[in-house]
């Protein structure tokens, strides 16, 4: 009688260290400064505390994950929306925060932008807004998630199964703790699994164009491709 | 309920034995027991009855227009449900990360004060968060300023003036108001870790404040924007002794000392006002009203009041009807027991004239699942206020993935991204072309409505809030660091 022939046992490849899923819940707190023209907003970002500019670009792309294009950061739907400014909007609207690993040299930027912007059109510096600017900051506190991976099964579960903060906190603010040009997820699969393909494709995952669901989808991709692989 | 708090429990009863002791109180429920004046189609007293032209609708559909069924029993209460209900709703990782953060706080207690029981949107929130925070182990105690007639007028005028209203503000005032707070202050014990006062009426408690224990926090739902200048400078003192102060939109604050934080109001989508309803249940509510769903439907609740500008949302009706055949819902309130609504309510029907398809229905205050299904019954859901706190109808409208049209002012820009997930307007004349846009690019609108939606989940439900104050009260006891690992 024929038996049956036999497949190779796979075994998944483990992680030296494994990864740990954290989630991030924010609080608002309210500034002091407010902007009701483009010079006030000027001035209002040379000064505020770096949390404000973190939250007015980084945190909220997680605030409003759900929306799949037209909107970049508060600055940028504050001068298009409130001010009719629709060249600077766009120009604002094209800052990628993941080019950023330090809120100064990203308030550096803005700052640049909107000199720039008021020099070539003066007349837009006291124009006044339809709506006030508030300058808000926020507190990020970092919360453990029970799921853990030491492979790469573990790991595409986890993706799977944490809350949408949790990949915005691995995925989009991990530049800001790393202060590198990549992701959590990319440097445990590159470190970890010897995976240096697969984290650079997750950074190049274009996340003003998708919503927050759609780039878990699209990481999920990656590493369900490397787990065919494997 | 399972596994009440008993100390919850004794709170609310204490609660309702305290606010049913009041004047105040009293008068609600005899609001509450009133007849319905407009039901079967009655008007309001003192409003004249409507009279339609002649139409090609239906028989069935007028004579609901002009006699619409609604209910005259108030329904029991309903039970506040628990943690795991919302699963379906947030996903279990976010109840995990709620959980989570109240583990830290386990044991720790808090009391909230305010001054009413029953009625109000901060009673209606506070009767489904401190069941849940008591669910999660962190016993809550909800306790209700008391005081006369004298003192409530006072805070009533206070609250007025705090919005900009004229107001003579005499020592004489003052005292009353400091009087009651200090009979307050006896009464209560002050034992919690956490205190929580919620709005201007029982700041004064704050005397109360121990250097050794305790943080207190003074929750202002009013907009402090413009106050009137004497009220806010006699309230100042008092409001600089909390730990942090929180309000509902930035807008609304003023330059403080202590740390302002931003907590938007929340809805409860398993309320009766926003949980999920059977087509059935909507069908038969727009047969008691005689809408047409064969016909697009536009609508507007709120109570019939000058700023909520139902005359503008008449206009604006008239505007796009020129274009596009629909209809219009005017559903809200305050009509029958209030004078001023009696004639706002006039003037709406003499704006809206003999056009049938112009729905008028002033509804008793326990038609939470009749405006629930004539929400979800609508094509675009409009607020278009002069004058906003939060307009929680546009968070409902929001939560019921329906494009609102909105005006921009108080803290709805808050709860609108122009063009993303809702539109804002400044006039009839741009909020008629904006319901006309939505009723002619119904593909806009469907993904407007859907990023309304996640907006709603993400800001604006009761589990966010509870999770707010949760982050909120672990930073204020020194137990998360913010931008830290716990």
């Amino acid at each position: 009688m024929a038996t049956a022939p036999q497949l190779p046992i796979t075994r998944p490849r483990w992680a030296r260290s494994p990864f740990y899923f954290n989630s991030a819940s924010h609080l608002l707190r309210i500034g002091r400064e407010k902007a009701t023209t483009l010079q006030e907003l000027l001035e209002a970002i040379r000064t505020c505390p770096e949390s404000s500019i973190f939250q007015h670009t980084f945190q909220t792309l997680a605030e409003h994950h759900f929306i799949r294009e037209g909107f970049s950061n508060d600055f940028s739907h504050w001068a298009f929306a409130s001010c009719n400014e629709v060249e600077l909007a766009e120009q604002l609207a094209a800052i990628d925060v993941r080019e950023f690993t330090s809120i100064a040299t990203l308030r550096e930027r803005l700052i640049h932008m909107i000199e720039t912007y008021l020099q070539k059109n003066p007349r837009a510096a006291t124009r006044v807004a339809m709506e006030p600017f508030y300058l808000m900051a926020s507190d990020l506190v970092v919360v453990p998630t029970p799921y853990v991976a030491r492979n790469l099964e573990e790991f595409a579960d986890g993706l799977r199964k944490v809350s949408i903060h949790a990949i915005y906190y691995h995925f989009i603010d991990a530049r800001l703790r790393l202060k590198l040009n990549t992701n959590d997820f990319s440097v445990w699969l590159e470190k970890e699994l010897d995976m240096g393909q697969a984290a650079d494709k997750l950074n190049r995952i274009d996340i003003y164009t998708s919503t927050l669901e759609g780039v878990r989808r699209s990481i999920l991709k990656v590493v369900e491709t490397e787990m065919g692989r494997a | 309920m399972k596994d009440k708090n008993p100390e919850w429990e004794t709170a609310v009863l204490e609660n309702r034995k305290a606010g049913e002791s009041s004047q105040k109180q009293q008068e609600k429920m005899k609001i509450a027991e009133k007849p319905v004046t407009q039901n079967g189609g009655q008007p309001a007293t003192g409003v004249s009855e409507r009279r339609f032209r002649q139409t090609d609708l239906p028989a069935h559909f007028i004579e609901r227009r002009m006699r619409p069924r609604i209910n005259t029993q108030q329904p029991p209460p309903q039970a506040p449900p628990r943690l795991e209900d919302y699963e379906p709703i947030i996903g279990k990782p976010e109840l995990d990360e709620i959980r989570f953060l109240a583990r830290h706080l386990r044991g720790k207690t808090v009391k909230m004060v305010n001054s009413t029981a029953v009625g109000g949107g901060v009673a209606e929130i506070l009767n489904r968060l401190i069941p849940l925070m008591s669910e999660l182990e962190i016993p809550t105690r909800w306790d209700v300023i008391t005081g006369g007639n004298d003192f409530f007028e006072v805070t009533k005028g206070f609250h007025n003036a705090l919005q900009g209203g004229e107001y003579n503000l005499t020592q004489q005032i003052k005292d009353i108001f400091m009087a009651y707070s200090e009979q307050n202050r006896q009464r209560m014990e002050f034992a919690e870790d956490l205190f929580v006062i919620h709005d201007p009426q029982p700041v004064g408690l704050v005397r109360s404040k121990s250097q050794k224990r305790g943080k207190w926090i003074w929750r202002c739902h009013v907009d402090l924007s413009n106050p009137h200048p004497g009220v806010w400078d006699f309230l100042k003192p008092m409001v600089e002794q909390y730990d942090a102060t929180v309000f509902s939109a930035p807008a609304f604050t003023r330059q403080l000392a202590s740390p302002q934080y931003l907590f938007y109001p929340s809805i409860d989508p398993l309320s009766e006002k926003n949980k999920d309803l059977p087509e059935e249940y909507v069908n038969k509510v727009c047969d008691d009203f005689g809408i047409d769903r064969s016909r697009p439907v536009i609508t507007q609740i709120s109570r019939f009041d000058r700023l909520k500008d139902p005359v503008g949302v008449v206009e604006s009706y008239k505007l796009v009807k020129k274009y596009v055949d629909c209809q219009l819902i005017l559903a809200g309130g305050g009509a029958t027991d209030d004078p001023e609504g009696a004639v706002v309510l006039q003037e709406v029907m003499e704006a809206a004239g003999d056009d049938p398809d112009i729905i008028i229905l002033n509804l008793p205050p326990w038609s939470a699942l009749e405006i629930n299904a004539l929400q979800r019954a609508s094509t675009v859901i409009v607020q278009k206020s002069l004058k906003e706190g939060f307009g929680l109808t546009v968070t409902e409208g929001l939560w019921k993935e329906k494009p609102v049209v909105a005006g921009a002012v108080g803290g709805i820009p808050t709860q609108i991204v122009h063009k993303l997930t809702g539109v804002l307007v400044h006039s009839v004349e741009g909020s008629a072309y904006q319901i006309r846009y939505l009723l002619t690019h119904p593909e806009f609108a469907v993904q407007m409505g859907k990023n309304g939606k996640e907006h709603a989940k993400e800001n604006f439900l009761i589990t966010v809030n509870l999770k707010r104050w949760l982050l909120l009260f672990q930073v204020l006891l020194g137990m998360a660091k913010p931008n830290a690992v716990l």
